[in-house]
């Protein structure tokens, strides 16, 4: 009770705006906020503490101190007792319950001494030809070889002379070796010396480099991303062959660790955009984390716009041409898709395969997407419309075919609409549920009972099946999945502001729509850009697309370190058959 | 906040184009063709050449004013007191013109489409929109425009192409219509046609420098007066004089001459989704300004508290005028014989004082 009452107070009261950080891409690099700055808004109290948040605060107290002894765990150091540290794994993994860690213990001999050694891993996750090879068979066997080594620390004896595994590191910390373990490493302990080795032995079983599912072009790389992380970023590494390529790392999931990397070039993308994605990345606070798509969730700017201001993509190349542009790539472990930002509303309608086709061809796919997009928009609105209100818009003879039609049809043009559509909405969610061989039966089904038995039964009239018809084409023909979804949304807003009034229902849709989107920004940069606002140049290759050679500069709006791409005349050729 | 944002010329541009020229769908051929005759739209360019002077003299005055609204140039004449006086004025003239225009445009939706709708139902579309829009503020405005008024100004040239056929040059002679001195000397009145220019002298705190300022008045008075004398050249030439007084929506009517052969006849509900979506620009901006002028003149903190109690204020000055014919004569008869005092002499008349403060405290120093 208490909270409608508080509801309905929050809707009619003015309430002072709430400070949020907001990043906007400036257009000068030195008007960036100073670091200080940053960490002075992140430390700010909150003001006011509510009637809730005191009830609730002794549960803040309580995972406060859930949180401290989680640190304290993580800050646990490793002892020089081997028994000790054997003793806090079986804990830390509640073995014996756990059946799937390896523990396996062993005898080295170095510098004479023969030590108690045992190596941690999770079976099915590392890869034991690795570990027998590299790291058991060296410290077992050629332990008791004699090594000419000159170190006196035992451990940097060790790690230089008998594990020859290429990637070993010396961690001081318990937590250390459980994040890598947990991640298919291994952690190696040897008595009397207070530091652990965690080896990377991944190896655990993963899709290869497929075809790509969703972003299908018939000219291009026929590469996608698989679920690992390093397998993408050596696939967009292969394509981008620049020494100024970052791929830093971070681990998002206070349980989950899971691996992330931010993907830029170095000399081109702007200093303070790559701030603030490090900083939004930093700071997630979130125990698990799965798949790249709650990533962007995390890290949108506005989660109510209907429109994504993140582009997800499967495939390197188009990663890569991004990241060229001075964009900014997220990949994360598990996920075969890259998150793409800053995006604007023409990104969404790009292709891959746009850019490798000459350019008239790119330019009628473009043309032919902006039509799907309105038709997928507005096509169903503008039907009841002029059916409801606007008869004169419509040449007679055609308004006669539509109302000949229509006269069995016992339902309002709306209802006849809405339920259409909305069957429509049912057959393509049942078709991604649906078991591989029955597909085809159901699209036969849908195609009968929509097409052929709605029409003869006299429930809808012929003209609206062609209607809904070219309205789903038109939607299947937007390149970009997130987008056809907010369309799939606003078909249903337009056609009930159709039914409201007409023409003028629809316009106010497109004046609030467009307002929304105008408003909107992605990872600081205004989401219509180059077109409002309007910004000078890189507009070679939004709306349409100019000439690969006449694509000179980088889009002005991601107010990147280089903006030039290439030289006023790239086609030297050119030139030379002139001088001649 | 208001005050951080900056925004581009093209955006003030199209901003003050929507203001100047949204008229062009409603009343302005026709009030031209009264005042001038077959001349109407000679008259437009009378006035443009004279709005243009007047903005010459008055950018000159701004000049160490930079970054400066009027508000705040009648803040340093008169301190406080101007301030408000100077925000009172400007509020009753826009509070005065969204009402109309939105009852303008409520009824002639009405006569176009939904005669069976009550006008208020039209308005509560509008009034929507604008709320929604003036709630997300000024920038999304100006970027909106600037997206838009391309496509409208396309819209406007495809009605013109379309009605060439019907051009009749008999119908623009005599030249001078009703005369010299009703062209030149009753005709100066009708300078209020740039009213909308008023807006150009709020937003100086948004367009960063005066040389941004001074250009975006130019162009946008020039770019919108190639509209406007488009508009009543192409209206004078398509009907003849008695008849061009007469049409209540004079471009919508050119819009129904067209014919382009059997299949595309019925072209004017293009014109439709044109005129609503000017519509819904100009009663958003003119709201905006509307809660931001009345912000400022008292110095509150926030605007959006006040974008409710103008939205049902607007609504209901909209429903005061009997008829659409009693709000048309409400804007012809007062506003557009008046509203070059608020757009043209206000500003010249504080901007003189003020440049005299300033010299004179110059000297002191």
């Amino acid at each position: 009770m208490v909270d409608f009452i508080k509801t309905v107070k929050d809707f009619f009261a003015f309430k002072e705006p709430k400070e949020i950080e907001q990043f906007v891409l400036k257009e000068d690099e030195n008007e960036k906020p100073k670091p200080e700055e940053k960490s002075d808004k992140k430390q700010k109290p909150k003001q006011k503490e509510s009637f809730i948040s005191k009830l609730t605060s002794n549960n803040h107290q309580k995972e406060k101190e859930k949180e401290d002894k989680a640190e304290d765990e993580k800050s646990v150091g490793i002892s020089k007792d081997i028994n000790e540290n054997l003793e806090h794994i079986k804990k830390v993994y509640n073995i014996p319950d756990n059946g799937d860690l390896v523990i396996r213990e062993f005898e080295i001999v170095a510098k004479d001494k023969s030590l108690n050694a045992f190596i941690i891993l999770f079976d099915g996750m590392s890869d034991s030809t690795i570990i027998n090879s590299s790291i058991l068979q060296p410290l077992m066997l050629l332990s008791n070889v004699e090594v000419k080594g000159k170190e006196n620390d035992l451990a940097l004896y060790i790690r230089n002379h008998l594990i020859p595994h290429n990637q070993v590191k010396m961690v001081e910390k318990i937590s250390d070796i459980i994040d890598e373990v947990n991640f298919g490493g291994s952690g190696l302990f040897i008595d009397g010396i207070d530091k652990a080795y965690a080896c990377d032995t991944k190896g655990w079983l993963q899709r290869s480099v497929d075809r790509p599912n969703t972003e299908i072009v018939i000219r291009g790389p026929q590469e996608a991303f698989t679920e690992g992380m390093r397998v993408n970023t050596s696939l967009i590494r292969k394509t981008l062959k620049d020494k100024n390529l970052i791929v830093e790392n971070f681990k998002i999931g206070k349980r989950s660790q899971t691996p992330c990397s931010l993907l830029y070039l170095k000399d081109i993308a702007n200093e303070s955009l790559v701030d603030e994605a490090r900083r939004r990345l930093e700071n997630i606070n979130v125990d698990f984390i799965f798949d790249s798509g709650e990533l962007e969730q995390f890290l949108e700017d506005s989660t109510f716009l209907p429109a994504p201001q993140i582009l997800a993509t499967e495939r390197p190349d188009r990663t890569s041409n991004l990241i060229t542009q001075g964009k900014l790539a997220v990949l994360m472990h598990g996920s075969p898709f890259a998150l793409i930002m800053p995006i604007t509303n023409s990104d969404l309608l790009h292709s891959p395969e746009d850019a490798y086709v000459r350019f008239p061809f790119s330019n009628l796919f473009r043309v032919v997407r902006i039509i799907a997009v309105l038709l997928s928009l507005l096509l169903p609105g503008f039907y009841i419309a002029i059916t409801n209100y606007h008869h004169e818009m419509i040449p007679t003879d055609l308004l006669i075919a539509i109302e000949a039609a229509r006269e069995a049809v016992p339902f309002p043009s709306v209802m006849e609409i809405l339920m259409m559509e909305f069957a429509f909405e049912l057959i393509r969610e049942a078709g991604v549920r649906i078991p591989g061989p029955i597909g085809p039966t159901l699209g036969i089904i849908g195609a009968l009972i929509l097409g052929q038995a709605a029409v003869a039964a006299n429930i809808v009239s012929p003209i609206l099946i062609i209607v809904v018809a070219v309205t789903g084409i038109g939607s299947f023909a937007v390149p970009n999945f997130a987008l056809a979804f907010s369309f799939r949304i606003l078909r249903f807003v337009y056609i009930i502001l159709a039914a409201l009034a007409g023409f003028l229902g629809i316009t106010l849709g497109i004046f609030v729509h467009g307002i929304m989107l105008v408003s909107a920004k992605s990872f600081g940069v205004p989401f219509m850009a180059p077109f409002g606002p309007r910004t000078s140049d890189g507009i070679a290759d939004q709306f349409l697309r100019s000439p690969i050679w006449n694509q000179e500069k980088r889009p002005d709006y991601l107010n990147v370190k280089n903006q030039k791409k290439q030289p006023e005349i790239s086609r030297k050729w050119t030139q030379k058959e002139k001088k001649k | 906040m208001e005050n951080k944002i900056i925004f581009g010329r093209a955006e003030a541009i199209s901003v003050l184009i929507i203001i100047m020229t949204t008229q062009l769908f409603i009343s302005f051929p026709r009030l031209m063709a009264e005042s001038g005759g077959n001349a109407g739209w000679l008259l437009t360019i009378y006035v443009t050449l004279l709005s243009l002077f007047f903005f010459m003299i008055i950018s000159k005055l701004y000049k160490p004013f930079e970054g400066k609204d009027i508000l705040d140039i009648g803040e340093y004449v008169a301190g406080n007191t101007g301030r408000i006086l100077v925000g009172v004025i400007i509020l009753i003239t826009y509070v005065f013109i969204i009402s109309i225009v939105l009852r303008e445009f409520s009824d002639g939706l009405k006569i176009l489409a939904f005669e069976k709708s009550p006008v208020s139902f039209i308005m509560i579309f509008f009034l929507i929109g604008m709320i929604l829009a003036a709630y997300y503020g000024l920038e999304p405005l100006t970027r909106y425009s600037a997206i838009i008024v391309p496509i409208i100004a396309a819209a406007f040239l495809f009605i013109i192409i379309g009605v060439v056929p019907n051009f009749d040059t008999n119908n623009i002679i005599p030249i001078l219509g009703k005369g010299p001195s009703e062209l030149f000397l009753k005709g100066a009145t009708k300078i209020s046609v740039y009213s909308g220019l008023s807006i150009l002298f709020l937003i100086p705190p948004f367009l960063g420098n005066y040389n941004n300022f001074k250009k975006t008045g130019y162009y946008s008075i020039i770019l919108s007066s190639i509209f406007l004398t488009g508009g009543s050249l192409v209206y004078s030439l398509a009907i003849p004089y008695p008849a061009t007084t007469e049409f209540v929506l004079p471009i919508y009517t050119l819009a129904r001459f067209i014919d382009l052969g059997r299949f595309f006849k019925r072209i004017e509900s293009v014109f439709l989704l044109a005129w609503a979506t000017s519509a819904y620009i100009y009663l958003s901006i003119v709201l905006f300004f509307i809660v931001y002028v009345y912000k400022k003149a008292f110095k509150l903190k926030y605007h959006s508290p006040l974008i409710m109690p103008f939205s049902i204020l607007i609504f209901t000055f909209a429903l005061l005028p009997e008829s659409m014919m009693a709000a048309l004569e409400l804007e012809s008869n007062i506003f557009r014989v008046f509203a070059w005092i608020v757009t043209f002499c206000m500003p010249l008349f504080l901007l003189t004082i003020a440049s005299i403060i300033k010299k004179k405290k110059r000297v002191k120093k």
